[in-house]
């Protein structure tokens, strides 16, 4: 089974290589790219200057060749696309992941400086599905059919047709303190004067600051984990081993909880590794509803403003998230599961 | 004979089932007051007909022997068993009325807690799937401690040392290793073993074994079956209720026979006598179906027909429709067990007037 593993993590090396290569031609060949909007920049500020002559329709002419050789080289488009491209590899065989050119730091600041965020908010909505979607699941299995069960078979479905960032703007604007209720922060991590609040104030406008997005995030993945849950144990509690288990006097807890529920474990358990990429990758659309400064924002910042550099960087680490993932998904099911052996 | 350790008596157990269209007339038939009252008091029933399983079905097991059931498929044999550890799904089935009485106590009226007791402590099963009757994500080590610290309160060392007793006595090589694999490390006779290992380690007073060689290889079902016996043999008192629908099995194991056939018994008997002299056309044709070596092949005798529908059962004997001697009455009334012999009994009109 170890060979099984060390073939999986070489198997990174190529899956890498090819998610970041097409990545990197695509980001480059789309037009728009930086250097297009620093001329674009240089432009407006000079049609700015000139507004009053009304001479809206600017033209390169205003920009000598050698200022424009001059951005190519900086950004270090004066090289063919591929020569790049393993530039922008050995420098990340140096943990180098460039400079970001729209805040000017080394990209691996900007991403870090912004990891803690989205960690906070992803990890928290995990834990709390985790929590609540399998005990619900269990129990929804055990009273199938029952007036409770129908009633959050709705709920958890409902919650499934509502996109997250959906939500989160209407929850911001039934809680934001807007037309509706005040009830909720309208979005940002923490409050402007998080730094002089007390201890128990800063707890507390932390909590705050976390409900609103953390529902939002998990609302989508509430229903699956749910159905999954309750499908898994009601299949489980139809097996043989399940009347073996009755038939040795145990107790219908004992019987659901030591037995029935270690099975359903198994397919559950599958989807832990592929979540921890997602809990780090942040959703963009979250973030962006309600403003904080997490990963997700920031690539979605970094596209609109074509910082290659970033987007590369953190494509970087989600590629390797999730390739990582993949692997630790199937490591949880040979340890659940003693009957997968990988080979 | 010995003294009763079970006494089953008037056992009906339905399976309640949607039928809208039988449902309407359902209610003019029901004669049964036990029934009724269910009907009055249980919201659940609402639209379903009773598909009686076991209907009306009482018989003793005695202290020491080897009880068999046979019949084929449908004819109400393993829930016969299952109703006497209450192991029927509810819903949809239900244990109508009736009384199973076990060491002096019914095991009917007794709470689910009280139950719990008996289960895998005074009365154990075997079932017919060893390939999927144990957990498969649980080390079979654990799977039979788990059965007796469940009932007795000792510590977990001493619990293991059981296991590993019992293992050896069921024939696994090298118990202390094999205690810590899992069921899938084991072959289908050996699983089965463990199953009966896991059943037998608190020396159950009655042993339910559903069909326990059905899914093994034939010098598989030789060994289950011995061992089964053998083990017996070390509780004096003790009783196996086996039921097969394979008669070469009752032949080498059992000392008295029950035949069922559509919920209901149609012939006990001690085992010699039932192959002598079969009396109930059912266990006739039973036993003319087994094949027979000095015949050629194209004298296997089937029965003819198959077992009609639970619900479509006819209303007088069971068997008419498929019985080669029935006659006028066989369709007008349903004929009473009668004691035609000691220790034989026998569901059949065609014997009402030898008594």
């Amino acid at each position: 089974m170890t060979t099984y593993f060390i073939r999986r993590f070489l198997l990174i090396i190529p899956t890498f290589l090819g998610i970041t290569l097409v990545t990197f031609l695509i980001l480059q060949i789309v037009p728009g790219g930086p250097l297009e909007m620093e001329l674009m920049k240089i432009r407006m500020g000079g049609s700015d200057g000139v507004s009053e002559s009304g001479s809206t329709s600017g033209s390169t002419q205003n920009i000598p060749q050698s200022a424009i050789e001059e951005l190519q080289k900086f950004y270090g488009f004066d090289k063919p696309i591929h020569e790049r491209y393993i530039l922008w590899l050995g420098n990340l065989l140096k943990l180098d992941l460039g400079k970001s050119y729209v805040y000017s730091e080394p990209v691996m600041d900007v991403i870090t400086s912004r990891f803690p965020i989205s960690i906070y908010f992803g990890l928290i909505g995990f834990i709390l599905t985790y929590i609540v979607c399998i005990p619900l699941g269990v129990y929804k299995a055990v009273k199938n059919g029952s007036k409770f069960d129908f009633i959050t078979s709705a709920l958890v479905f409902a919650g499934y047709a509502i996109p997250g960032f959906a939500f989160g703007a209407l929850m911001l604007v039934l809680f934001g303190g807007g037309s509706f209720w005040d009830v909720f922060p309208l979005g940002g991590f923490r409050s402007s004067d998080y730094e002089t609040l007390s201890l128990s104030g800063k707890i507390w406008d932390q909590i705050h600051h976390t409900i609103l997005p953390v529902a939002s995030y998990m609302i989508g993945s509430f229903a699956t984990l749910t159905i999954l849950t309750k499908n898994s144990v009601i299949e489980n509690l139809s097996q043989d081993y399940i009347r073996t288990a009755f038939s040795k006097g145990l107790t219908e807890k004992r019987v659901i909880f030591g037995h029935a529920l270690r099975n359903s474990l198994i397919p559950i358990s599958t989807g832990l590794g592929h979540a921890i990429s997602l809990v780090l990758a942040g959703s963009i659309l979250i973030e962006k509803v309600f403003n904080i400064n997490g990963i997700g924002l920031l690539s979605y910042d970094s596209i609109i403003q074509r910082d290659y550099p970033v987007v590369m960087g953190i494509l970087v680490i989600s590629t390797l998230l999730l390739l990582v993932g993949n692997i630790l998904s199937d490591i949880l099911y040979a340890i659940v599961d003693p009957r997968i052996r990988f080979k | 004979m010995h003294k009763k350790l079970v006494e089953i008596k008037n056992l009906k157990t339905y399976f309640f089932v949607e039928d809208t269209e039988k449902q309407k007339s359902l209610h003019q038939e029901i004669s049964d007051p036990a029934l009724m009252d269910l009907y009055k008091t249980d919201k659940y029933l609402k639209n379903k007909v009773p598909a009686k399983a076991v209907d009306d079905v009482s018989f003793d097991i005695y202290e020491g022997e080897v009880l068999g059931i046979v019949g084929e498929s449908g004819s109400g044999k393993s829930v016969t068993a299952y109703s006497i550890t209450r192991l029927i799904p509810d819903p949809p089935g239900k244990i109508v009325s009736g009384e199973i009485i076990f060491k002096g106590k019914d095991l009917l009226k007794i709470s689910f807690e009280e139950m719990k007791k008996y289960r895998g402590n005074e009365i154990s099963m075997i079932f017919q799937e060893p390939m999927t009757s144990l957990n498969p994500v649980m080390k079979i080590g654990d799977q039979i401690m788990e059965a007796i610290l469940n009932h007795e309160e000792i510590p977990k060392e001493k619990a293991e040392k059981k296991a590993i007793e019992m293992l050896t006595l069921v024939g696994i090589p090298s118990p202390e290793k094999r205690l810590k694999d899992y069921p899938h490390q084991f072959s289908g006779g050996m699983r089965q073993r463990v199953m009966i290992a896991m059943a037998l380690a608190l020396h159950p007073s009655l042993l339910i074994a559903d069909e326990p060689t059905t899914a093994l290889d034939v010098t598989i079902q030789a060994q289950i079956l011995e061992l089964m016996l053998r083990l017996k043999k070390e509780r004096e008192d003790s009783a196996i209720l086996l039921i097969t629908h394979n008669l070469g099995v009752v032949a080498e194991t059992c000392d008295r026979v029950i035949v069922m056939y559509g919920g209901k018994i149609q012939e006990i008997s001690e085992v010699d006598p039932l192959f002598e002299k079969p009396l109930h056309p059912y266990t006739v044709g039973l036993l003319s179906s087994l094949p027979n070596p000095d015949l050629p092949m194209e004298e296997l005798k089937a029965i003819p027909g198959n077992i009609p529908h639970i619900l479509e059962l006819p209303k007088a004997c069971k068997f008419n429709t498929r019985c080669t001697k029935a006659f006028d009455k066989c369709f007008e009334t349903e004929p009473e067990l009668l004691e035609v012999e000691k220790n034989r009994f026998v569901r059949c009109h065609l014997y009402e007037n030898e008594k």
